[in-house]
């Protein structure tokens, strides 16, 4: 290397810790993306579960009533990843950001938005546990098996899984742009394909009470730690998948 | 002068074709370098890889004396703007803006602002609702509010219209004067670039074929205006790359030196010097680069009688 530029000038005012936490705020830009659509969809299917059980007890029906509404915004997360990824890469870029302060700072972003999003998920938990079901015995979020180890245990797998949505969603998307549809598909129907063999071997030795017992004997909290190891090893993946993507 | 970037025997091959060929050159502080060539001759591959966010299949490069992938130092110190810069879903101009202050160290808001009246961006349209031109603004209020110590401009002004191009370059210019940096400006449109550049690099299907100054680019070549006689008489036996007739008048350019004889004739005959245009001294280079044929340096031949 022959003479450099000094940089005597001013020194960038912006650490990479600043700059990670601007690529939150960047994320942020789209409430819409993280915020206002997780909270229309869980609020919108839980006025839809709660008519329902409505309409249900008012004819009469008296026991417990549960549903899977809650996980809706869950699966939501999957597409708040892929659009997290998507436009707002290139952006960063153009921002002159690393790839990994993007990354950071978006698994950030999706992590605080997965935190608000299983507080409310407790809160209605909570609520419905003081109020029998909101006085008609219909469950929400209150799940028992999820309730098991308290509602902090539950807010845990809530926002596990929430993550591991996201998380799924931003590498599908990576993939997608770094290796184009046509492979994205393919290694879809390679994953399918994979947990039908699975699931062949499990039937072929006639398993599957020992795989059901063994779901069963988990808690909820235990799937949970095997829940955050996926979101790990997929977080990984994902890193490992960016850093070599181009604009 | 500083080097701030430099690059050596840089290749980048995509499948079969080859977007850059042994590129290698250097970029000194403080100076505004105009990256000319034809479209898919690898301007763009050049500044991506710059800016890593592309990746070389061989050769190096230095950027501060560093290497620029995943090195937020020295990134930091850099602003690259696309032709077709891609913006989050549903983001306003005020919303790239507000992310472009945060992210570059040297952003200069009131600047910026006044940018944005020069440029009349409407500031609350969802950036996919606004203009070609308009969204081309956004870019070019980042490259330059942003002051960034080494700033690429990629065909900045698509969809421009001749008033909003001037005024680039006006303000380009202007700030260039007030706060200098390094700006390497990507275009096709030579000759509205021709008196903001003070180097050429011209790229030909991924291949350096001219990197110098403007002035020494110029005085390869003179443009003789006059009667077309005495202009035929003076060109015989030289390399003409432009001709232009009028009625008796021509205008001829021609490459090579003017010896004493020859300003003598053109002093008796009442021929005009003007200045040469960079556009067709580019054109040729690019065409001859084309044919495989080499350059030929200036010519020092006197005239013939």
């Amino acid at each position: 290397m022959t003479a450099t530029a000094s940089a005597a000038s001013i020194r960038p005012a912006a650490g990479p810790k600043n700059r990670t936490w601007g690529v939150v705020r960047l994320q942020f830009t789209n409430t819409q993306t993280f915020v206002w659509v997780p909270v229309l969809v869980l609020g919108g299917i839980w006025l839809i579960t709660l008519s329902v059980y409505w309409i249900i007890s008012s004819s009469g029906v008296e026991g417990p009533m549960y549903s899977g509404g809650s996980q809706a915004p869950l699966w939501y997360f999957a597409v708040v990843g892929a659009q997290a990824m998507n436009l707002t890469f290139y952006f960063s870029q153009a921002m002159s950001l690393t790839r990994r302060e993007f990354y950071l700072g978006s698994l950030l972003a999706a992590a605080l938005s997965a935190f608000g999003i299983s507080l409310v998920f407790v809160l209605l938990g909570l609520i419905e546990q003081a109020t029998n079901g909101y006085g008609i015995n219909g469950y929400f979020a209150y799940l028992p098996w999820v309730w098991e180890g308290g509602p902090l245990a539950a807010g845990l797998t809530y926002f596990v899984l929430t993550m591991l949505t996201f998380i799924l969603g931003f590498w599908f998307a990576i993939v997608n742009k770094r290796f184009g549809f046509l492979v994205l598909t393919i290694s879809l129907l390679a994953i399918a394909l994979l947990l039908m063999g699975a699931a062949a071997i499990v039937s072929v030795n006639r398993a599957w009470a020992e795989v059901w017992m063994w779901f069963a004997q988990s808690s909820a909290l235990g799937l949970t730690f095997w829940a955050l190891g996926l979101c790990a090893v997929f977080a990984l993946g994902s890193y490992l998948t960016l850093r070599r993507l181009t604009t | 002068m500083n080097a701030v970037i430099e690059v050596r025997h840089l290749t980048k091959t995509y499948k079969k074709t080859k977007a850059l060929d042994d590129v290698s050159l250097t970029i000194e502080q403080d100076a505004i370098y105009g990256l000319l060539g034809r479209n898919g001759a690898g301007k763009t591959t050049l500044m991506s890889i710059l800016t890593a966010q592309d990746f070389a299949t061989s050769g190096d490069i230095d950027v501060f004396g560093e290497h620029p992938y995943e090195n937020a130092r020295v990134l930091n110190r850099m602003c690259f703007v696309r032709e077709s810069q891609k913006y989050p879903e549903d983001a306003t101009a005020k919303h790239a803006l507000a992310n472009a202050r945060r992210f570059f160290p040297h952003w200069d808001r009131s600047f910026a602002e006044e940018l944005v009246d020069d440029f009349r961006l409407p500031l609350k349209t969802p950036i996919k609702k606004l203009s070609r031109g308009q969204q081309s603004a956004i870019g070019v209020i980042i490259g330059l509010a942003s002051r960034a110590e080494v700033t690429f401009f990629d065909e900045p002004y698509l969809g421009f219209d001749a008033v909003a191009r001037q005024l680039f370059y006006d303000r380009l210019i202007a700030d260039y004067a007030e706060c200098p940096r390094t700006i390497v400006l990507s275009s096709h449109l030579i000759d509205e670039v021709a008196n903001l550049i003070e180097n050429v690099i011209v790229i030909d299907r991924g291949r350096i074929i001219m990197d110098e100054s403007a002035e020494a680019v110029r005085g390869r070549a003179v443009n003789i205006v006059g009667d077309d006689d005495a202009i035929r008489r003076l060109v015989a036996g030289r390399e003409v790359i432009h001709s232009e007739t009028l009625g008796r008048v021509s205008s001829v350019t021609m490459l090579g030196h003017l010896s004493t004889l020859d300003r003598e004739f053109i002093a008796e005959a009442n021929l005009d010097l003007t200045p040469v245009s960079l556009q067709q001294l580019v054109v040729r280079t690019t065409q001859s680069g084309a044919d495989g044929r080499s350059v030929p340096d200036t010519e020092h031949r006197s005239l013939q009688p």
